[in-house]
């Protein structure tokens, strides 16, 4: 695994990637070999198929959002520059401000809070309508209790947690209520893969 | 980590007679000081007495001489040694009860150093009364009976994740840490008693290598005191686990340094080998260690599963095994302390999905009233031992041994920050680091190690007893009373309210998902990919040999939110039934809001719900009251197999009432919403009852015989997830455990209620759950839904103390 920054030359637009999205040049180069990696067909860009090759996600109860997470809506590849950024969410906080102020103060980086939490609240609600409604939160739950509990249990549960939540009695949860019931959970401990900082 | 002392302070009394609660104490000091000494000196007397009096009998028996037939004897001599523990228990205790009337004392000093003063004013008493004072901490009655509770109790209710998540800053803490501090400490001191030309005292005579075994003493961070300090300040779950951990996990690191210098202390020289032997020394501990703790924990885990019908001696399996635990490691000399730890971790989960809803509340309580009293008498008994030496004062040693402490201990935090921060995600600030290095309190293992040390090989004992004591006051008294301030200073971040709601438990399993795949596409195998293979493997495997019945199979999220609703149920009766909504409870939108919003695809399902009349409603209640009441009198019988008398019986008429008010108003708020997915809190009772009045049917009330039919065979507490049965979470409250033949069953009346309610079809009462439709051939699941419902009420029940505990799945440590 020793890319050197030699590499680059293969990765079009490294230099701005890695602006947009922090990362360093080894990094990139690391994510780089894993993209082809998982490139079965060196098209440069990679379909749903691609990622099924991938074990894991088979059994992962939200498997199926998570590829879907890497294709806009309506497009059936996801090329580097895309891959780079969706994972660029998960890079660990930067401890010191320098960096992201080279970016321009505008631009909120990948892996800020609010932006971390936006794409979690996407993949909750798969049709993109803005709010969590409470069918999405059923989707959820089954998915994620994997048929162990039976449909009554489930609505139950998928009530009280829209009840905590939904703090605008519209019976469903904004993006603003999901931020803010997650508010004591330290996400950016938590959604940080550490070898990609 | 909730308060082991429970403050409950009467406030008016202690408020108004701060000086009758000091004089109380001194009185209470003062009265136990003397019957010690008192014990101590009429022993002697009264066996020399009853020796001659055995004389005289014997003589006497010759001569048939009458003495009159003794009408009052004292005796002490054969309760002396259960009389003389009590005595210091019951000081123990009335010593903490004290604390707590004097407000203002409580809130400066913490209460470890108070209980040190009054062990040394008793210690003093006894003294002055010229009594030999009791060896009290006699190092095998430290190890083996004070030691265990106090560390049970941390271990059982060890918050596993962000354990599992510093793990790795823990251990350097522990094992780097301490090493470094042992091998400071010991080799300056040794420097400073070799560069005492001037000085006469015998500082030469030190060698290396028992400086070295000074150092290892001295150097670990005591879990006891820190724990006692800790407790009060209510500082963040990050820190406190970082050094309640390290002096967990430093114990094997003490051991193997203890043993390793204390075998060549006397032959005078330490080798390489000898250090190669040590690191395997360490390694065996430790991991042998955890390994019996887990077998332990395994055996009890498993024997929990068979307990369903022997209720009442369960919280003995989770005392003894980890007990035994402990003692096994101990004989291997092993690190005991590890071994409690890992037990009470491997066991918990798996015991508490077994055990009864009681049970778990003993098991709480008798480890907190342990490890409290333990706790307490530990201090007391440091200050007693104080009072009684062996001291031998060398004021370089002390001095330089505490300034040695402080400042190793902040080299060695700062040092290992500087390295641990390269691997962490959320690094340790300069605070946090002060902290540490503040909170690193040495205790009474020191003090119990260096009283182990043989007198003939380590001619410096007495030395050293003194300079470990100095340092252990110092830490204790200096340290601890400032640390609150200092906290309070440095604005260090406080412990946060542990309320979980659902929405974070959802969406931190969500994220624990989404992580996992994200790693897995990265094709990094990282912290979550081994977690989430772990919990696959346990799901797989484990839970089905150690989890009994059906609930190996309850995923963690019902688990939790089944504790969440009776965990509110419980509050909801107790605060005064239904005549409050709090907007949380599930079943009950508030009716305001439900009105002007109903969707218009649940006005298809709706459907016109019978009415019942005002009298028939009073009726109903009229009925449920006599005939509650009237088990209840029947229940009175103490039965020790089956604990049947339990702690609500007094308040019962009440709580029953209260609940009739819930449910009367749940009845009303359901007859407005009328949609789909209700999870009533009470089961459809009334309104079966209204739909089996409505039908005319049989409204009498038959408890005890139909009961018995029920009963044969049953597995009470059996979970079972039905696929199709209308399972909802549902609190109810009974009377008594369904071993009892004559209790009653609620729900089995209510569900018998239902039957005819199936067959009449769907014309009848609420269809609260329409997909309910198979509730038809309802007979053959009579037996596995009341099982069910006993099952959930027998979990619920449970004494009205201990809400103010959290004890979440990812709780604060307690």
């Amino acid at each position: 695994m020793g890319s050197s920054s030699s590499d680059m030359s293969h990765i079009p637009d490294a230099q701005e990637l890695m602006q947009e999205t922090g990362f360093s040049a080894a990094h990139l180069a690391r994510l780089h070999e894993r993209f082809e990696f998982l490139d079965k067909d060196d098209r440069g860009e990679l379909s749903p198929e691609d990622f099924s090759t991938v074990s894991e996600l088979a059994m992962n109860p939200i498997g199926d959002r998570i590829i879907a997470a890497f294709f806009s809506p309506g497009q059936q590849a996801v090329d580097f520059p895309s891959f780079v950024r969706i994972l660029a969410h998960f890079r660990p906080t930067d401890a010191n401000r320098s960096r992201n102020g080279r970016n321009g103060a505008q631009q909120e980086p990948a892996n800020s809070r609010t932006n971390r939490l936006k794409f979690v609240f996407q993949l909750y609600d798969q049709d993109r309508d803005g709010k969590i409604s409470r069918e999405d939160l059923l989707e959820v739950l089954r998915a994620m209790l994997e048929m162990q509990v039976e449909e009554e249990q489930l609505q139950s549960i998928a009530e009280r947690a829209i009840q905590e939540a939904d703090l605008d009695q519209d019976d469903a949860i904004s993006f603003d209520e999901f931020r803010k019931s997650l508010e004591k959970v330290n996400i950016e401990h938590k959604m940080s893969i550490r070898f990609l900082e | 980590m909730p308060s082991r002392t429970g403050s409950h302070s009467p406030a008016g009394f202690g408020r108004s007679a701060p000086e009758r609660g000091l004089l109380l104490l001194t009185v209470l000091v003062l009265l136990e000081g003397s019957v010690l000494p008192l014990g101590a000196a009429s022993s002697p007397d009264i066996s020399h007495h009853a020796n001659s009096d055995k004389h005289q009998v014997a003589d006497v028996g010759h001569n048939a001489t009458k003495k009159p037939f003794p009408v009052l004897a004292v005796e002490y001599d054969r309760v002396q040694i259960p009389f003389e523990i009590s005595l210091w228990v019951l000081l123990a205790s009335l010593m903490k009860l004290g604390f707590h009337l004097i407000p203002r004392l409580s809130s400066i000093v913490p209460e470890s150093c108070l209980l040190i003063v009054v062990g040394l004013l008793v210690g003093g008493l006894i003294k002055l009364a010229g009594e030999e004072v009791p060896p009290v901490l006699d190092s095998r009655l430290f190890f083996l009976c004070l030691l265990p509770p106090i560390i049970l109790d941390a271990g059982y209710f060890l918050p596993i994740r962000p354990f599992m998540e510093n793990l790795g800053t823990i251990l350097m803490f522990a094992v780097v840490g301490t090493l470094w501090n042992a091998f400071f400490i010991g080799g300056v001191l040794y420097g400073v008693a070799q560069i005492q030309p001037a000085n006469p005292s015998d500082l030469h005579q030190l060698d290396l290598l028992p400086c070295l075994l000074f150092g290892s003493i001295i150097s670990a961070v005591d879990p006891v005191a820190v724990l006692a300090v800790f407790e009060e300040i209510h500082i963040n779950e990050l820190l406190h686990i970082l050094v309640f951990g390290e002096s967990l996990l430093n114990d094997a690191v003490t051991v193997v340094l203890y043993h390793l210098f204390e075998e060549y202390a006397g032959v005078g020289t330490v080798t390489v080998l000898d250090g190669l032997l040590g690191v395997i020394s360490f390694l065996v501990v430790a991991l042998g260690g955890v390994l019996v703790g887990a077998i332990y924990g395994i055996l009890a885990a498993f024997t929990s599963r068979f307990t369903s019908h022997t209720r009442v001696i369960e919280p003995l399996f989770v005392f003894v095994y980890s007990y035994m635990a402990y003692l096994s490691a101990e004989i291997f000399h092993l690190s005991g302390i590890m071994a409690l730890i890992a037990c009470g971790a491997v066991m918990r989960p798996y015991v508490e999905a077994n055990i009864s809803h009681k049970s778990h509340t003993t098991i709480k309580y008798f480890l907190k009233m342990w490890s409290s009293v333990s706790e307490t008498l530990i201090f007391i008994f440091l200050g007693v031992a104080t009072v009684d030496g062996p001291h031998a004062w060398n004021w370089t040693f002390v001095t330089v041994t505490v300034i040695l402490c402080l400042v190793a201990r902040v080299i060695g935090v700062v040092g290992l920050t500087y390295v641990i921060n390269k691997f962490r995600i959320v690094k340790l600030t300069t605070k946090d680091q002060f902290i540490i290095a503040y909170g690193g309190l040495r205790g009474a293992i020191a003090f119990s190690l260096g009283f182990l040390l043989n007198q003939d090989h380590f001619p410096m004992r007495k030395m050293f007893l003194t300079a470990i004591i100095t340092v252990i006051f110092f830490t204790v008294f200096v340290q601890g009373m400032t640390i609150k301030p200092l906290v309070e200073l440095l604005a260090v971040k406080k412990k946060q309210e542990a309320k979980r709601s659902i929405n974070e438990e959802i969406h931190t399993q969500f994220l624990d998902h989404l992580l996992t795949g994200i790693e897995d596409i990265c094709g990094h195998y990282g912290h979550h990919h081994w977690k989430d293979k772990l919990n696959r493997f346990n799901k797989k495997y484990v839970k089905k040999c150690l989890i009994a019945g059906e609930r190996s199979k309850e995923p963690q999220l019902i688990a939790f939110y089944h504790k969440m609703e009776m965990k509110q149920a419980i509050e909801l009766v107790e605060s005064g039934g239904g005549v409050k909504l709090p907007s949380a409870v599930p079943s009950t939108v508030s009716m305001q809001n439900i009105q002007p919003k109903k969707p218009p695809p649940v006005k298809a399902a709706e459907r016109a719900l019978p009415q019942l009349p005002k009298g028939r409603e009073e009726e109903i209640r009229k009925i449920l009251r006599s005939n509650l009441q009237r088990t209840r009198q029947r229940l009175r019988s103490y039965n020790r197999h089956t604990l049947v008398a339990d702690p609500y019986e007094d308040g019962f008429g009440d709580l029953l009432l209260k609940k009739q008010k819930m449910i009367e108003l749940e009845k009303k708020i359901k007859e407005m919403n009328n949609y789909l997915t209700v999870p009533a809190a009470p089961p459809d009772s009334p309104t079966m009852c209204r739909a089996r009045l409505a039908s005319g049917r049989d409204t009498d009330f038959k408890p005890a015989q139909r009961q018995k039919g029920n009963k044969n065979g049953s597995d009470p507490q059996a979970y079972s997830v039905k696929p199709t049965s209308d399972r909802v979470p549902t609190i109810q409250v009974d009377l008594a455990s369904p071993q009892s033949p004559d209790s009653v069953n609620l729900l089995d009346e209510f569900r018998r209620a239902e039957q005819p309610r199936g067959e009449a079809g769907p014309d009848q009462g609420l269809m609260m759950k329409p997909a309910s439709a198979q509730s038809g051939p309802n007979k053959s699941r009579e037996d596995d839904e009341s099982r069910d419902q006993q099952q959930k009420l027998m979990r619920c029940l449970s004494d009205p103390g201990p809400s103010a505990d959290e004890d979440e799945d990812e709780p604060f440590l307690p």
